[in-house]
């Protein structure tokens, strides 16, 4: 946190405009990127093969989305992309399919790289990798820590098409030389900004050291600040750019609100108050350090409160628990960290619930960005006290969103 | 009336039916294990699990002892209801959409999806009553029908197979020799896909819903139109009391464009209409994506929804819903 700017200024728009104006239009910048315009409408056009397809309308799939209608395509013909897109829209398919399209089968070998900040969005990642790519035969492996190394070490030895992993277990197999990079073609970097980020940027640099000189680059998230899009011009050649403005990123159909709880210690009086709402559909509550989890988690039982918790200090095996548990309902309301704030997709949630504040801007969007998904609006309620209130009115500012006053009918927007 | 939610689909329902006797309720999604549940109370019965991909329908025999699910993983596959166990799979080239046992439950009708070079097509299929001799072969096959065909039921008496679907035409064929016999009126019939259909307990009429913001009732001997319910969303299911004048509703935006919109744009309510009158009675929200599925039960006294947010409600009415008069 030292050198983190003074508050009030990490939401500074004009300064985020400006230097986005900055990248994207000097005549340097200008020629960084490619043209991509096509708009394909249905998947059918988009020349994809047959039982890729197969596996698309497997899952359920019916329509492109409008990231789809735009992103695959490019992608599957060895563009690098950089693509932002709201949260919940169909990001995780577009690079899926666009690594599905371009595997060579009869090579079981990696060939394709994806990398994810946390191991609950690998493992998700994996899970639809998986099941487009069925009918493919593809391989694929999520490669995450706190797993066995022997295990993964076994399976990487075996052969697969595609590694989805998180850095750090990612950087160890290349190391040890378990997983072999030459056959790598693809490389993906989910929640890009984040993986960017000063916590991974040196994994990242790491890996890519290991990875061949010509390889395709795709990078998704629903924030790309102009910070994380100057890194990319490092390692990506012209890539064709899908990006969101900054006021159009938050999602109208995830309907925010603020309580105002005055002081810290009012706030857990004021979840308790809204257990019985939150009871009555999947809720994710939001603290900012793990020790909070702990603690929160702690009171709500004492006061004969059913909750769940994750976070990072976790064994995995609980953490794996705790996620299949929240996914199939037998729990309904989970207290973690912004460990869980990107990616994470339950069907089911539709209550977020920012106790504390984030410190980092783009999470605020990740966090809220937990409901509301795909075909599904969303509610989010931040507690803030009298510190918070000028970060409130920056977020709103920002981000270009109206964050209301809780009313007291709270469970008829559920 | 307080909803009974029911937690067990991980990916949005596509599908729901109640069997005969109303004791049973069938849940249909998009994560490959349909889902039997207590019809009263809501409990989770069971799974039946071995598709590998999306079930968009099912059906159960009369006497509650097999259920049909067609899935777009290019399967329809027949279920011992009780064990959970499956019997056989019939394998095609694309999707399976629609599936419908008929009377007597000795043939069912299949619907497959266009896909690449396939175009859309209704098959019967024989269903033996010693599962050792059940096989894949299709007494009758219909293509011609542009478009993906959503569903295909059995008319009176097993003579006739009713389609509709994405061309927004609903049609009437006869059953053994494939033979179009009518076809709905352009002008007043649905201008958009067709999303949903469902027949009244005594079959003589059914309901279909559309993307065009419409259901229409229709009669199912001679295909005229007798009445339209007028909404302002888009209808993904609709069902028929089979004790009282009414029907049901429900829908919302394209899931693609609930997330863009505000919050009261999704319009997610399943609605109420008197059948005779087409005026509206009433409404029951709750779900927090569009409705897919609506279906009430066979005694007329419950109805369950299920959304795009992946819960099934059970909704018991109350008695003012009894008492209604118009």
């Amino acid at each position: 946190m030292a050198g983190m700017a003074p508050e009030g200024s990490q939401f500074d728009a004009k300064h985020y405009d400006s230097k986005m104006q900055e990248l994207l239009s000097t005549g340097e910048t200008e020629e960084f990127f490619t043209s991509y315009d096509e708009v394909f409408e249905s998947f059918d056009d988009m020349g994809l093969q047959e039982n890729l397809l197969r596996g698309i309308y497997a899952y359920g799939f019916e329509k492109p989305s409008a990231i789809q209608q735009r992103g695959i395509v490019p992608f599957c013909k060895g563009l690098d992309v950089i693509q932002q897109a709201q949260s919940g829209t169909g990001k995780t398919a577009t690079f899926c399919s666009g690594i599905l399209q371009q595997l060579d089968y009869g090579l079981v070998e990696c060939q394709a790289l994806v990398l994810a900040p946390t191991r609950e969005l690998a493992q998700q990642i994996e899970k639809v990798m998986r099941a487009l790519g069925d009918y493919l035969g593809v391989k694929v492996h999520a490669c995450v820590g706190g797993t066995s190394v022997r295990e993964d070490q076994r399976i990487l030895g075996s052969g697969v098409h595609v590694v989805v992993g998180t850095p750090g277990r990612v950087f160890d197999m290349l190391r040890r030389q378990s997983l072999r990079p030459d056959n790598i073609k693809m490389f993906v970097l989910d929640e890009a900004d984040e993986m960017l980020s000063r916590g991974f940027k040196d994994q990242i640099y790491d890996i890519f050291q290991l990875l061949p000189a010509k390889i395709q680059v795709g990078v998704f998230s629903a924030t790309m600040p102009p910070e994380a899009l100057e890194i990319t011009r490092k390692f990506m050649n012209k890539p064709v750019r899908i990006l969101v403005k900054r006021d159009e990123l938050t999602l109208e159909g995830i309907k925010q609100f603020y309580v105002n709880v005055d002081k810290e210690d009012w706030k857990l009086d004021t979840l308790c108050d809204l257990y019985e709402t939150l009871a009555i559909t999947q809720s994710v509550i939001f603290v900012n350090t793990r020790r909070k989890v702990d603690w929160l988690t702690d009171k709500m039982r004492s006061r004969d409160h059913t909750v769940s918790a994750t976070h990072g200090d976790m064994d995995q095996n609980t953490r794996d628990i705790i996620m299949r548990e929240f996914r199939s309902g037998s729990s309904r309301v989970l207290i973690t960290t912004d460990l869980l704030a990107r990616g994470i997709d339950v069907q089911q949630v539709s209550l977020v619930i920012n106790y504390d504040l984030p410190t980092q801007p783009e999470n605020y969007l990740h966090r809220i960005g937990r409901s509301g998904r795909f075909g599904r609006k969303g509610v989010a309620i931040n507690f803030v006290t009298r510190d918070d209130e000028r970060m409130l009115f920056d977020i709103q500012k920002f981000y270009n969103v109206l964050i209301e006053e809780l009313p007291a009918n709270v469970a008829d927007l559920l | 009336m307080r909803p009974i939610l029911m937690k067990g689909h991980e990916r949005p329902l596509t599908f729901l039916r109640y069997n005969r006797d109303g004791d049973l309720l069938f849940s249909c999604a998009k994560d490959h294990t349909p889902t039997v549940w207590y019809a009263d109370n809501g409990d989770r019965l069971g799974t039946y699990r071995g598709h590998n991909g999306a079930v968009w329908t099912c059906d159960v025999s009369r006497d509650s002892a097999r259920l049909i699910t067609g899935s777009a993983d290019q399967t329809a596959k027949l279920w011992d209801v009780s064990t959970g166990k499956e019997l056989f799979s019939f394998r095609f080239d694309a999707p399976a959409r629609s599936v419908e046992f008929a009377i007597g439950d000795a043939l069912a009708v299949v619907t497959t999806d266009n896909f690449m070079d396939h175009v859309p097509t209704v098959q019967v299929k024989r269903i033996a009553e010693d599962i050792d001799d059940q096989t894949e072969e299709s007494a009758l096959v219909i293509t011609g029908i542009k478009g993906r065909i959503n569903r295909a039921v059995w008319g009176p008496l097993n003579r006739t197979i009713i389609t509709a679907g994405e061309d927004a035409t609903v049609r009437i064929w006869d059953s053994e020799t494939g033979q179009l016999l009518k076809e709905s009126d352009k002008e007043s019939g649905h201008q958009k896909t067709i999303s949903s259909l469902s027949k009244s307990l005594d079959w003589s009429h059914f309901i279909t819903g559309s993307l065009d913001k419409s259901a229409k009732l229709w009669d199912t001997r001679t295909l005229t139109l007798i009445k339209t319910y007028v909404t302002e969303r888009p209808v993904n299911a609709v069902d028929i009391s089979p004790t009282h004048d009414t029907v049901v509703l429900g829908g919302g935006q394209d899931a693609m464009n609930v997330t863009m919109t505000d919050r009261r744009a999704g319009k997610f309510e399943a609605k109420f209409y008197h059948k005779i009158l087409q005026e509206e009675i009433g409404g029951v929200k709750g779900h927090f994506g569009p409705i897919n599925a609506l279906a009430f039960n066979p005694d007329g006294r419950s109805f369950s929804s299920g959304g795009e947010d992946g819960y099934v409600r059970l909704h018991h009415f109350d008695s003012d819903y009894f008492s209604i008069k118009m």
